[in-house]
């Protein structure tokens, strides 16, 4: 036994380096018991609070005036809005579908990310979700699109693809709560027993429901979190799916091909990856989290990055190849529009900053820079914002009769929505990262053990 | 006996308010102050505690004052203005008014009750049927029964005349010196002013009136002038048809009215005559042509018609072949026109014509000779006086006249001497001859050419009398202002442009206490207590005998039948020879100065319909620019002078200028820009004031039409214009489509409905569905604003415009196909909701507020929508509009009592669009199942359908094989907008048939 | 004294996860079957060794789930077509592909809500205290530590022979929880 605990120098490529695993607690749970960086962390939260500030601004002058306050007019009756809800929807997609999909692949190298991972999700979902509530013409019956016994005896039209998201979204949110909690729990116990104060002890020791981590508790917990995983993968699918339909069921040129629904769902993917990827970056630096999230953590990443990155590409050159294909004036209209129209600037930035900039990622010299990672990362995020705004934009100003044609010129409260909600996120990323440990503790102990066994084996080869 | 309600009982209204004493000063801050300002001043007038709650409740909504700042200042300042206008208004007798259909003494809430009556436009009679509920108008349709061709139908200014009555900006109150004055006062000075003109004869007396069709105000000035022989007359119409009468005095020795008979023509030539465009004429002369258009449209005898014209007119829109040629170049091509067709040799002078306009006078005047007798050539009414004489000569000559044209004596009070003329006025009022100036209506300090300085000359004249709708800008230069009352609120009467004599009877009292224009002249001649009606009544007993029941026929039927005016053709005298046609400039193109001409603004006309919002807020039918005027130019000029449309430019006439947009119109002659009147007025009210530039600033009285040497310099500046549609070409699409006449008569082609996996949906009763005939739509936008009135579509403002946010519920679209310089064609398409079987809209919505009816209406349940614009986007056609903001629910009580109680006012975040008209369709089905049958064809008639002078528009059961609608969709040139999506839409189109001319078969 | 008044439970501590899963094999062996076992992440294996009888989650979600879907098509085929049949754009009042995105999401959620019904129900979860947490080096088992818990309860415990067992299974320690 004393082998296990030994640090084996020459063992083959780690995904942790070996170390106790009483170090791998002190690691992370200490962050949440004794908070290293409080000012920084302070003033993080002060400026992230700010832009909170303006979003609650914004929307109280929204929901005082009415949407004629944004740039939206006939025939944009949809701008930056719903550009908006797809882009944060599309990140809130990635945490889960990272987490889930790499678990069932038992890729023991998610270990490290997937907490995080799955809080980004949370709160992306979050500002996902206010814009299809404030964009309303009248938000204050929002509740009309979800069945509920009413004295008017409706129902929602089921055929509508807003309620399918309604459904959908909701439904997600749930259920990646339900995920994060579930891997949090083992954790919770583990901030328990760490915590001394008593406060922090009730705190923790409510949050996990008393897990006392004996055997049938792991089995039954085991199964439970690989059921949920499996359920949220086509969940995840689904969902994009869904957001994909609300263009792709008008009959509008640009939003008709059939390649939507998975053209929205890589694009979820690829933009997720990208902000887990700046996340790791930052985390990593941060709070000194080498020995957690590794060189090769970052390497991988730049992998799925890239090849995300290229199936969405794929997305492009089929959209517009169908769209020439289909030799239907108004879709070919739409397409040449999108190349050279008045807002061909959001097309083309869209294709430079998801297509050339990501590859640079062939290099394994840049996937493991973690500077350049955070750039690419960055770079994705924006991409697919501008794709977003794009796909709504160019096919409502120029539609079929050109009697009605017009334009899109996004107003100050356009803009401070988009401001108000990413500020939103970081507010509720700060708190996370201080109250909740944020990287799943157990499962780092778990892939060192496997660590280990090798590690034995080694030596006597 | 219909005894009229008071209007004063809407809501927040208390005629006991205490307000009125300050309007005056209120007016002048009015005049002064911006709209925070204004509303400031307001409250410290404000003594009435109703105006305080007024100021609590929609104080909230002047922080949106920046926002939509003119639209929302009505709103608010519209109610204030009202306690005040309201305290004024005293006693009125009840008279006897007699409702057209329904009777009288059950005047039943929710019932409506339609008088025959009718609106003025320049002095003309436009005879309506006002749709009123419990006392309040609501609508006006045309008038049936009236004889004049197409008083079944009404134009866009008729339409807006409801909007007028309600106009919170009216003046409401007697003025002396600005101050609240009392009509006993001014009946005072009068009887003082008589001794005084009685020993002068009146000879310092003068009465400056627009034009008069009237026949109780002609007797009153007739007697006016008996007992003050010496005063005089003064007859002044800014745009008018003055000029037309000096034709026939030159032609035929006397002035005449000019009337086409447009139904006989099968060729008609318009030099400049603008024969379809907006005027008192429109609604006839559409009519005309429409009926034999649509007798013709099988055997594709069609009207042909040639124009030349210097700036696009919805003539020249409908013109098989147009030329675009200096307005002063018309008397050279009249010139060589009527040389060629024999008549005035010596006129001839083919050499100085430029190529086209060979052409074009050779196709003209071949055409004419081979139509002798239904052939028709037409002159703009603001040519000279010698070109109009020797069209008639022409017309004569081809015996054409008496069949395609015919004369009668002239219906309004003619000025032909130049002794009436404005200019005689002005002139005496230099040389201080005028003591007394009575001012009846006109509003010369606005409209007089600039060379005359009238309001300068005015201020110099000891009384000045000034009787209009509105404080306007030359009551603010009188002494003594009174409030005319509103045709749609006193008793009249005026001929129609026909002549038949039409009866103005009042649907409403007098909402501000005005007075009529006849008790004010009847005041002058000393008759103090006599009333309006009385006034009618002498009238009339004296032509119908005292005979009680035909008066109360023609109060039924609101005009006297037989009373058109009798036509005649006479010769012309004298010898063409004599018309000396001198002048004209050199061919376009050469290098010369530019010429300006003046034409009136298609929507507020000469300013006089400034301040009503529908009509500043329609899309100019060729601009389709709203809130403001232009200075249109060529697209060559344009490029010359590196100007963009709405770049400032200054123009400069005869050393006065004045500063505008340019705006670059697509069939502009090269070197004419069209200045377009009726804008940058100081005193129209809220709505009126600021919009646009005074045209009338470089207008002469020398001339008043054209005037050469003009010049126009780029400012740099930028201005913001509000237009509604950006795109003027299909850009390779047919959605208006166009045919040959041989096409035309060629076989229904029976285009099968594209496959659909969806269940056939049965709509077995009725099937409603509306045909548009693209060949009858001449562009006259008398839909769009009949639909403004009948469903409360709310006014946005020019900034809402700007951002795409109109709301009219049917649109007029405008291609151009062709070159920029000279387009070779200008199609409309009217645009309401197409009502898709399958409609994309439907399917977005998540709540279930658009859903389809079982008659097949495409329905919008506005208390269910929450505003997603789902339905908006999935639209392929663009007919839905949202309420961005509130537009509609905070408008003042005074315009409310405008609404139709028939149709929701939409609420913020709601979607709406065109209904169809479902609540005239309710309305038919019950009148149906109270008698128990089906309703009838042609028994639903839609605002659009009903305010259609060429009836266009069809609205019907296509579920019933021989309905209107049904016969309509039989036809060769059938078709659906947009089939190719398969949203089988109800609303269908009939295609465009090309003029022979111009699709090369001539 | 601590064996004078009979505890609850002995709780034996190991360093690693081998051992634990090592001695749990063997004590198994000797009999015992009053066990759990501690650990601070799942041990493969480590639940059937101390014969832990396998879970029915997997039964909860599938019930959960079929729910889920059926409940959802049904509702929609019950607003559609029964309690408010209206003509949506010419389409059938029954569109089923229109369905199936909503009924899938329902039968997602089913599924997960049973699973994680199950999974507490089964653990007895949540329960805030337990006699283990008694045991004060019991706060390791969350960190570094594995226990096996042996009820006092458990016949062998008096037999001499299944005493000895205990004795070489290589514990660091072994704690007793008290009553």
């Amino acid at each position: 036994m004393a082998d296990e605990r030994a640090i084996n120098p020459q063992a083959p490529a780690q995904t942790v380096p070996l170390q106790p695993y009483a170090s791998v607690s002190d690691q992370i749970a200490m962050i949440p018991l004794h908070y290293p960086l409080r000012r920084r962390w302070l003033i993080g939260l002060g400026i992230s609070a700010l832009f909170t500030g303006l979003l609650v601004v914004a929307i109280g002058y929204l929901f005082y005036a009415g949407v004629g306050i944004w740039g939206i007019n006939s025939p944009v009756f949809w701008g930056l809005a719903i550009a908006n809800y797809v882009w944060w929807i599309g990140l809130g997609n990635a945490g889960t579908l990272i987490s889930a999909l790499l678990l069932l692949l038992s890729q023991q190298w998610r270990n490290s990310l997937n907490r995080f991972a799955e809080a980004m999700t949370l709160f992306a979902v979050f500002c996902a979700a206010l814009f299809p509530i404030i964009h309303l013409g009248r938000p204050w019956f929002f509740y009309w699109l979800l069945p509920y016994p009413n004295v008017m005896a409706l129902w929602p039209q089921f055929r509508s693809p807003l309620v399918w998201d309604v459904f959908a979204n909701v439904i997600y949110l749930l259920v990646s709560i339900i995920f994060f909690y579930i891997g949090l729990i083992p954790d919770l116990a583990t901030v328990r027993d760490k915590a001394r104060g008593r406060v922090g002890q009730v705190f923790f020791g409510v949050l996990s429901l008393g897990w006392r981590g004996s055997a049938a508790h792991w089995q039954r917990w085991r199964r439970t979190y690989r059921f949920c995983a499996a359920l949220a993968v086509p969940l995840v699918v689904s969902v994009h799916s869904g957001v994909a339909m609300l263009f792709s069921v008008g009959q509008l040129a640009g939003w008709q091909t059939t390649i939507f629904p998975p053209y929205f769902v890589m694009g979820a993917m690829f933009s997720g990856f990208g902000v887990v990827a700046m996340i790791a970056v930052v985390l990593r630096s941060t709070f000194r989290l080498d020995s957690l999230v590794t060189i090769r953590h970052l390497d991988l990443l730049g992998k799925v990055l890239l090849a995300s990155g290229l199936m969405t590409s794929y997305g492009y050159i089929m959209d517009a190849f169908t769209a020439w294909y289909s030799g239907d004036p108004f879709e070919r209209a739409t397409l040449f529009d999108r190349f050279g129209g008045a807002y061909a600037w959001s097309y083309w930035a869209a294709v430079i900053l998801n297509f050339v900039v990501i590859q640079g990622l062939w290099f394994g010299a840049v996937r493991r820079d973690p500077m350049w990672l955070f750039f690419i990362g960055a770079s994705v995020m924006i991409g697919m914002w501008f794709e977003r705004y794009m796909l709504v934009v160019t096919t409502l100003y120029h539609d079929f009769l050109p009697s009605s044609w017009g334009w899109y010129v996004a107003t100050f409260w356009d803009w401070a929505l988009l401001a108000g909600t990413i500020g939103l996120f970081f507010f509720l990323f700060l708190l996370f990262v201080r109250f909740l440990p944020m990287i799943s503790i157990f499962e780092v102990k778990e892939v060192l053990r496997e660590e280990r066994v090798e590690a034995r084996h080694a030596p006597s080869r | 006996m219909a005894s009229l309600p008071p209007a004063n009982d809407s809501p927040s209204v208390d005629p006991t308010a205490k307000v009125a004493p300050d309007l005056a000063t209120l007016r002048h801050r009015l005049a002064s102050g911006t709209g925070r300002r204004f509303w400031r001043s307001l409250e410290d007038l404000a003594e009435s505690d109703d105006f305080r709650r007024f100021v609590e409740a929609e104080f909230p909504a002047a922080l949106e004052l920046s926002e939509t700042s003119r639209r929302n200042f009505l709103r608010l300042m519209a109610a204030p203005m009202m306690l005040g206008g309201l305290a004024a208004c005293g006693d009125m007798p009840d008279e006897k008014a007699l409702p057209y259909i329904n009777q009288p003494e059950i005047l039943v809430p929710g019932k409506a009750l339609y008088f025959a009556t009718a609106t003025l436009f320049e002095g003309y009679a436009q005879p309506v049927l006002a749709e009123t509920h419990v006392g309040r108008p609501t609508k006006l349709e045309g008038n049936p029964d009236h004889p004049m061709a197409g008083a079944g139908t009404t134009d866009a200014f008729a339409q807006a005349a409801v909007l007028e009555l309600y106009d919170p900006d009216r003046s409401r109150a007697i003025t002396f010196l600005g101050r609240i004055a009392t009509w006993d006062a001014f009946q005072g000075v009068t009887v003082g002013l008589r001794d005084r003109l009685r020993e002068n004869k009146g000879g310092d007396l003068r009465i400056l009136i627009d034009t008069v069709t009237s026949p109780t105000l002609r007797r009153q000035l007739d007697d006016l002038r008996a007992a003050f022989p010496q005063a005089r007359l003064h007859h002044f119409e800014p745009v008018g048809a003055a000029l037309r009468h000096q034709g026939t005095l030159r032609a035929f020795g006397r002035p005449l009215d000019v009337h086409y008979r447009l139904e006989n023509a099968a060729v008609i030539v318009s030099l400049e005559d603008d024969i379809f465009g907006p005027g008192p004429s429109q609604v006839r002369h559409a009519a005309q042509w429409s009926q034999r258009r649509r007798d013709h449209q099988q055997d594709g005898d069609l009207t042909r018609l040639h124009v030349a014209e210097s700036t696009p007119t919805l003539t020249g829109a409908l013109a098989g072949t147009t030329l675009n040629a200096a307005s002063q170049r018309m008397p050279v091509l009249l010139a060589n026109l009527a040389g060629s067709l024999g008549v005035g040799e010596g006129n001839t002078a083919e050499a100085a014509l430029t190529q086209g306009e060979q052409a074009w006078v050779r196709t003209a005047a071949g055409e004419l000779a081979a139509h002798r007798g239904i052939g028709l050539l037409a002159l703009g009414a603001h040519l000279p006086a010698d070109a109009q004489a020797l069209a008639h000569r022409v017309n004569h000559a081809l015996g054409n006249a008496g069949v395609t044209v015919v004369y009668s004596e002239p219906v309004g009070l003619a000025a032909t001497d130049e002794a009436s003329a404005l200019l005689a006025l002005a002139e005496a009022m230099a040389a201080g001859e005028v003591e007394t100036l009575v001012v009846l209506g006109a509003n010369p300090v606005y409209t007089a050419p600039a060379d005359l300085d009238f309001a300068n000359r005015m201020d110099r004249v000891s009384l000045r009398i000034h009787a209009g709708l509105y404080y306007d800008e030359t009551a603010s230069h009188c002494h003594w202002h009174i409030p005319l009352t509103h045709p749609l609120e006193s008793w009249s009467d005026a001929r129609a442009v026909d002549g038949t004599a039409s009866m103005l009877q009042p649907t409403v009292k007098p909402l501000f206490g005005g007075k009529s224009v006849h008790e004010v002249v009847a005041t002058l001649l000393g008759q103090l207590n006599a009333t309006a009606y009385d006034l009618l009544r002498e009238t009339w007993d004296a032509c119908l005998g005292g005979d009680e029941k035909a008066w109360r026929q023609v109060l039924n039927d609101g005009f006297v039948a037989d009373s058109v005016a009798q036509t005649e053709a006479p010769a012309p005298q004298g010898a063409a020879a004599e018309v000396s046609l001198a002048i004209g400039v050199p061919a376009s193109g050469e290098a010369s100065g530019l010429e300006a001409i003046f034409r009136p603004d298609p929507c507020v006309w000469d300013g006089r319909f400034s301040n009503l919002a529908w009509l500043q807020e329609l899309p100019k039918p060729l601009t389709k620019l709203t809130w403001d005027n232009v200075l249109a130019i060529s697209a060559r000029l344009a490029e010359g002078l590196d100007l963009g449309a709405g770049d400032e430019a200054e123009l400069t006439v005869k050393g006065r200028s004045v500063r505008g947009p340019v705006w670059i119109l697509p069939g502009q002659a090269e070197r004419t820009i069209t200045v377009f009147l009726g804008y940058g007025r100081s005193r129209a009210g809220r709505v009126g004031d600021g919009a646009g530039f005074n045209g009338y600033a470089v207008r002469t009285s020398a001339e008043p039409w054209a005037v050469p040497g003009a010049a126009l310099r780029r400012t740099g500046k930028r201005l913001r214009l509000a237009t509604t549609q950006n795109h003027a070409t299909m850009d390779g699409g047919d959605f208006v489509r166009t045919m040959s006449v041989t096409e035309a008569r060629a076989a229904h082609p029976d285009e099968p409905l594209a496959p659909t996996f969806y269940p056939q949906w049965e709509y077995p009763k009725y099937a409603w569905a509306m045909s548009i005939d693209l060949d009858l739509c001449i562009g006259c936008n008398a839909c769009v604003v009949a639909c403004q009135a009948e469903n409360n579509i709310p006014v946005v403002g020019k900034e809402q415009v700007e951002a795409g946010r109109e709301m009219h519920w049917i649109r007029v679209d405008r291609y151009y196909e062709g070159g920029l310089d000279r387009p070779d064609r200008t199609l409309f398409q009217p645009l309401p909701c197409m009502h898709c079987e399958q409609a994309p809209c439907e399917v977005g919505c998540p709540v279930n507020a658009t859903v389809h009816g079982p008659e097949g209406l495409n329905q919008m349940v506005y208390n269910r929508c929450v505003g997603t614009r789902t339905c908006a986007s999935y639209c392929p056609y663009k007919v839905r509009r949202f309420n961005f903001f509130e537009y509609a629910a905070t408008d003042s009580p005074l315009l409310q009592a405008q609404r139709n109680p028939n149709v929701t006012v939409r609420a913020r975040g709601v979607m709406e669009k065109c209904t169809y008209c479902v609540q005239r369709i309710s309305a038919a089905r019950i009148e149906a199942q109270k008698e128990g049958r089906p309703i009838r064809d042609g028994e639903v008639v839609t605002a659009c359908q009903s305010a259609c002078p060429t009836q266009a528009i069809v609205f019907g059961n296509q579920a019933d094989p021989d309905s209107g609608v049904s016969r309509r969709q039989q036809s060769p040139r059938q078709y659906t907008l947009l089939r190719e999506l398969n949203t089988r839409p109800r609303t269908t189109y009939q295609a465009r048939i090309l003029d022979k001319a111009s699709d090369g078969e001539a | 004294m601590p064996q004078a008044d009979n505890p609850r439970a002995l709780l034996l501590e190991f360093a690693t996860g081998d051992d634990l899963l090592a001695a749990a094999g063997r004590v198994r062996e000797a009999g015992y079957r009053q066990l759990d076992a501690f650990s601070p992440f799942p041990l493969e294996g480590l639940a059937e060794t101390i014969g832990d009888k396998a879970t029915r989650i997997p039964w909860f979600a599938l019930i959960g789930g079929a729910a889920g879907a059926l409940g959802g098509l049904f509702m929609q085929w019950y607003a559609n077509v029964v309690s408010y049949p209206l003509n949506i754009g010419g389409r059938p009042l029954a569109s089923w592909p229109a369905f199936i995105l909503p009924a899938f999401e329902l039968a997602v959620l089913g599924a997960v809500l049973a699973a994680v019904m199950g999974m507490l129900i089964e653990n007895g979860l949540p329960r805030l205290h337990h006699p283990v947490f008694e045991a004060e080096r019991f706060g390791c088992a969350s960190d570094d530590r594995f226990f096996l818990w042996i009820a006092s309860s458990d016949p062998h415990l008096s037999y001499p022979a299944g005493r000895a067992v205990l004795d070489d299974l290589g514990a660091v320690a072994i704690h007793e929880v008290p009553a």
